[in-house]
């Protein structure tokens, strides 16, 4: 087993959740500025002056960036484009990742390292062979079964194909998160039927809806076993990981820059458990069953291993939303912090906290942090129930304020 | 007198309002997202009043907008 070369990439699709992924043991993070990137829409998405942020925290806490810009690029993109590259290349973010060739060109042209997104869907040895006179690492389709990622990384490795530092050129898959419909993510159906282009960001998920199909002549409705028809359960190898180990690759992504720092924080803690578990020969079923229960308490549309098994496309969801077996329920924020005394104020803006309660901070400095509330210290006095308009203090290590947010967490129904 | 208003710091630069609608948008080469031409900024907000006839086009730029920036009043 290599473990120690593999690199667990996570998303961070907020400071938040980019901080839940460094506590929670990522080798790297991926992220998007401005709308040039598949999550354009995300309400959280960085700006270009966030980019030398980002690089800081990266490189304090010794951990790789990677900035992806892996939309369609249309020619009033390429100034802008070309400012973002800039700041890349000044803040030593460690590389692209990309599909589009006017992105591949300017990387080349400034001598930036290149990931090919899955966007490109390379799916055999000569594309591969292609782009690694451009790039390090190539993310593969998500589409290619274990046997195919096993050939491409050995012929990888027969072949000696570089990539453009001289090294072997990087093979990187998918281990966790959504899939759809579409070849890796090349998809038209919300541009077709809401004008929202999947590939610049603007994918408005209505494959996650329900839909029935009707007689255009008779308007007599079919019925479909499944009405969650075009929605895959999400990708989750966390059972299958050291078949996927085996196979050679040296990167695996989760995906997720437009969820949470709790998922972030859950998904890149199991998966880094489960590397670690694997190095030291102590991956069990046991283990095994309880990632597979940690995982399921954060969003998910249910679980299978995609297309690394063979199976058909055939997994489908159930319903529209998560079926994680817990929800945050939002409380309210932080507003003071107490440094000599390592106390932290919230004030309860909506719901109520009770004794016994499970609480989620989530913030730019402590990344997703759950507390048991044991006791409960309400405008400064211990108290059964904190309600709109109260102050809470609790005891946290690290300093926060009104940007973090405070969560209750319960049972979901659905669990 | 109708009002146009561009919520610009949301664009996506898909490109739709200056397809449909060349008289009043252009696509920026600065940031790469699109601008309501003549209009006053307040705030990343960018107002402009229109005449009658282009009302009806502009209903359906503020339609056609994948992520809702743009409002005819």
């Amino acid at each position: 087993m290599k473990k120690n070369n593999i690199e667990l990439l996570s998303p961070a699709g907020s400071f938040d959740s980019l901080q839940a992924a460094i506590n929670a043991g990522a080798d790297a993070v991926y992220f998007g500025v401005e709308q040039l990137n598949m999550r354009a829409k995300s309400v959280n998405s960085f700006g270009v002056d966030d980019i030398a942020r980002v690089a800081d925290i990266a490189r304090v806490n010794n951990i790789k960036a990677y900035l992806t810009l892996n939309t369609i690029i249309y020619g009033h993109d390429l100034q802008l484009l070309r400012s973002i590259l800039t700041e890349v290349k000044k803040h030593g973010i460690d590389a692209v990742i990309a599909s589009d060739f006017a992105v591949i060109e300017q990387c080349s042209q400034m001598g930036i390292p290149l990931h090919i997104s899955t966007q490109a869907n390379v799916s055999n040895i000569e594309a591969v062979q292609f782009f690694s006179r451009f790039a390090d690492v190539i993310v593969l389709a998500r589409e290619l079964t274990l046997k195919q990622v096993h050939d491409i990384c050995n012929e990888v490795r027969r072949k000696g194909i570089k990539g453009v530092s001289g090294d072997l050129v990087k093979i990187e898959v998918f281990i966790h998160g959504a899939l759809c419909m579409a070849v890796s993510g090349k998809c038209y159906m919300s541009l077709h039927t809401q004008n929202a282009s999947a590939n610049r960001g603007a994918c408005t998920q209505n494959c996650r809806r329900p839909y029935l199909v009707k007689d255009a002549e008779t308007q007599e409705e079919l019925l479909i076993d499944n009405e969650y028809i075009m929605s895959p359960k999400d990708l989750c190898t966390i059972g299958v990981l050291d078949q996927i180990i085996r196979c050679g690759v040296d990167v695996l992504k989760i995906e997720g820059r437009s969820k949470g720092a709790d998922y972030v924080h859950v998904t890149t803690q199991c998966y880094r458990e489960a590397l670690d578990a694997l190095e030291s020969g102590n991956y069990t079923a046991d283990k095994i069953e309880a990632w597979l229960r940690r995982l399921s308490t954060v969003y998910n549309r249910g679980f299978w291993e995609g297309y690394y098994l063979g199976h058909k496309l055939g997994e489908w969801t159930s319903q529209p939303g998560s079926a994680a077996t817990e929800k945050k329920i939002y409380v309210g924020k932080g507003s003071n912090y107490y440094p000599k005394t390592g106390i932290a104020e919230f004030t309860v803006e909506t719901g109520s906290i009770k004794p016994g309660d499970t609480l989620m901070i989530t913030g730019p400095l402590c990344g997703m942090v759950k507390e048991k509330a044991q006791k409960l210290v309400i405008n400064g006095r211990v108290g059964t129930e904190a309600v709109k308009g109260d102050k809470i203090t609790i005891p946290f290590g690290i300093k926060v304020g009104r940007q973090d947010k405070l969560y209750k967490i319960v049972e979901a129904a659905n669990g | 007198m109708a009002k146009i208003i561009h919520y610009r710091n949301k664009c996506i630069g898909c490109n739709i309002c200056f397809e449909l609608q060349p008289e009043l948008w252009r696509m920026s080469m600065k940031d790469g997202k699109a601008t309501l031409l003549r209009s006053q900024e307040k705030r990343d907000t960018y107002i402009i009043s229109v005449s009658e006839c282009h009302l009806q086009q502009s209903r359906d730029v503020a339609k056609a907008c994948p992520v809702n920036i743009i409002k005819v009043l």
